[in-house]
């Protein structure tokens, strides 16, 4: 099985047919094609999003219906096109299409999600890209949670 | 700030080299057609908005999201 050298990991074992695929890379990262998505039962529902190519460069990430039950894809033509999804419907999330929240965790700030560009992956074919919704209204940082951290978890 | 109302088939200049042409009204969209250098970069403002808050995020997760783990979880519950 390959392996990989990660800042967050340590070394970590892959399965060829677990990789997903960037085409167009991600924006700010257009070069990262090859990631794994790694879960860990300690970090449930998180979802970290593990370059192949760069070992510090890991997004953290949640399903979009954790971050919003009743979260609607809006996926222009031209990316279905490039995720080769049918044109004509918007996919299911979970049976067509993984859907993540890429979140920005900073010390001291509350934790936001960018639920105007999940990353998008097509199940059957392990093909993804961060697809920026069409005429929609959900921000680039959503506050994900309402409140300062309690003093149990600070 | 330069506020101004164009209609279907009229243009904008900016600078001499960039036009922007209304081509289209739609109730909810306008669609517009820009003619600029090859070596102006033009894009949707939330490819940008998205490259910021991904540099941003790759920056800036800290080594324990455990407690925060813990926190979506309970929000999950409730």
């Amino acid at each position: 099985m390959p392996t990989f050298s990660t800042s967050r990991f340590g070394t970590i074992e892959y399965q060829d047919d677990s990789v997903i695929q960037f085409p167009f890379g991600l924006p700010g990262f257009e070069e990262e094609r090859q990631f794994v998505a790694i879960e860990h039962t300690a970090s449930r529902p998180i979802v970290f999003l593990q370059s192949l190519t760069r070992p510090d460069l890991c997004f953290i990430t949640l399903p979009v219906l954790v971050v919003k039950r009743d979260y609607r894809l809006a996926i222009s033509p031209a990316d279905l096109k490039s995720l080769a999804l049918p044109c004509d419907r918007q996919p299911e999330i979970g049976t067509d299409v993984l859907c993540l929240a890429i979140i920005s965790v900073a010390e001291g700030r509350l934790p936001t999600a960018n639920l105007l560009a999940p990353v998008v992956v097509n199940l059957k074919t392990r093909v993804a890209l961060q697809a920026i919704q069409e005429e929609s209204a959900y921000s680039h940082q959503y506050p994900l949670l309402d409140s300062r951290p309690e003093a149990e978890c600070s | 700030m330069l506020v101004i109302r164009r209609r279907a088939g009229e243009s904008v200049l900016i600078g001499d080299e960039v036009e922007v042409r209304v081509t289209e009204i739609g109730s909810t969209r306008v669609k517009l057609c820009i003619l600029a250098p090859k070596d102006v970069v033009v894009l949707r403002k939330e490819v940008k908005l998205t490259r910021e808050a991904n540099v941003a995020a790759a920056r800036e997760a800290p080594a324990d999201l455990t407690g925060l783990a813990a926190r979506f979880r309970a929000k999950q519950e409730r």
